[in-house]
């Protein structure tokens, strides 16, 4: 525990400034009665993760005081312990998402009956302000990224640029609109409420208001996955989330597509000549039929069609977005502990 | 009037490590490159080794190369602690 001056905002703010906590934003003073508040009778001492690059150990008091500062409710609890649990897997990869020069995020996605009980928004502006559940809540698993893991820029976050997505980055997953039911039972998850942690970069929109083909839509999601520029372009590991708006999933569902036959016409179709991506670069990390290709063989940008992961995410209007991975991660579905 | 807030940090899970001590002379001394295949890391960490052997009469032994992104793996970690006594490692991009 800390003392301050008085209950100011300012003084927490000025406070933690000094020590090089927190982003830069107002606080919320965890005091005593909030944390335990935040706690709801758990125990406190519970190790939920170790969180690299520090080793911080993200107990639930810990945990719990990050939330408390970025102004969740206690109803949100779950969502962040869930998170925090996944982001501690092996095949996140954490060390690296926190280390690397590239502006990585992690992506926390809702999905269940949680988003309606606590209030996630996974509809209009879903990735955008304005819905206190997905702005508190992502920015507490940032504050335990910055407080317990240690992913402080410079020292623990070599992060060439940085990304708004490093503030807060949680969405909900619009599972009334989707055509193809949940998307962490169609990766094994099937539970009443669970997370999926996806460590990648902010969404790249496409726009299609147009089409009533699937092919054509997808077409347009496939040329986002094909630029040069996505961390992941070369690396047969990356994955890529395909987060489709509501209307474009029902003309692509209409079509006859189901979620694995939008993940495998991307497969198929968001290729390049292999001898383009050698041309742009030198290092690569290919699987052997990749680097057996011939300069004029097309090839997708990543390994395997499960590196493509399709859910619906978004309102009213025909914009979608394609997140790229940073690459060297898989992402976490993990269901909340009932 | 004063308050009293919870800290954020929480507590670290390792026990703290102690830095190796530095040998006192390189002469003689076996040296491991760890390159981590970022651009350019051959070349310097081979310079710097070429440097330090030409003025200390070390000799590198072993060289290893490991992904930029992961750790390396432990074989490596165990024939770089069996063989060598210094290692030189590190290069962004």
């Amino acid at each position: 525990m800390i003392e301050l001056p008085d209950e100011s905002p300012e003084a927490i703010l000025a406070e933690f400034e000094s020590r090089g906590w927190g982003d830069g934003l107002p606080l919320i003073a965890p005091t005593a009665e909030r944390v335990d508040l935040m706690l709801g009778g758990a125990d406190p001492d519970e190790v939920v993760a170790v969180l690299a690059p520090r080793d911080g150990r993200a107990d639930r008091r810990a945990i719990a005081v990050n939330a408390v500062l970025a102004g969740c409710r206690p109803d949100t609890m779950a969502v962040l312990v869930a998170a925090v649990r996944a982001l501690a897997q092996p095949q996140i990869n954490l060390r690296g998402v926190n280390a690397t020069t590239h502006p990585v995020a992690p992506l926390l996605i809702v999905h269940g009956a949680v988003v309606d009980q606590v209030g996630f928004n996974g509809g209009l502006g879903a990735f955008g302000p304005g819905n206190r559940a997905n702005a508190t809540v992502g920015r507490a698993l940032r504050f335990v990224l910055l407080h317990i893991a240690g992913a402080v820029p410079g020292a623990g976050d070599a992060s060439t640029q940085g990304q708004p997505s490093k503030y807060t980055y949680c969405v909900a997953e619009n599972e009334p609109a989707s055509p193809w039911g949940s998307y962490a039972a169609s990766v094994g998850v099937d539970a009443p409420s669970a997370v999926t942690v996806h460590c990648g970069e902010n969404p790249h929109n496409f726009h299609d208001m147009e089409s009533a083909s699937a092919e054509r839509i997808l077409g347009k999601a496939s040329s986002l996955m094909t630029t040069f520029g996505a961390n992941n372009a070369c690396i047969a590991t990356g994955e890529f989330f395909v987060g489709l708006c509501p209307e474009h999933a029902r003309t692509i569902a209409d079509a006859g597509f189901d979620r694995g036959d939008v993940a495998q016409w991307l497969f198929d179709h968001a290729r390049r000549p292999a001898g383009e991506y050698r041309a742009h670069f030198d290092l690569r990390v290919w699987t052997d039929e990749m680097n057996a290709a011939a300069d004029d063989d097309l090839i997708p940008p990543t390994g395997q069609v499960d590196n493509i992961k399709v859910l619906v995410v978004g309102g009213a209007g025909k914009h979608s977005c394609v997140i790229p991975s940073w690459g060297m991660t898989t992402s976490v579905t993990m269901a909340l502990d009932t | 009037m004063s308050i009293r807030i919870h800290t954020p940090e929480g507590t670290i899970d390792r026990p703290a490590t102690q830095r190796a001590p530095a040998p006192a002379t390189l002469e003689g001394v076996r040296i491991g490159i760890l390159d981590n295949t970022k651009p350019n890391a051959d070349v310097l960490l081979r310079s710097a080794a070429d440097a330090l052997c030409a003025a200390t009469g070390a000799q590198v032994v072993r060289t290893d190369t490991k992904n930029a992104a992961l750790a390396a793996k432990d074989q490596v970690l165990d024939g770089m602690t069996r063989e060598v006594q210094v290692v030189l490692t590190g290069s962004a991009d």
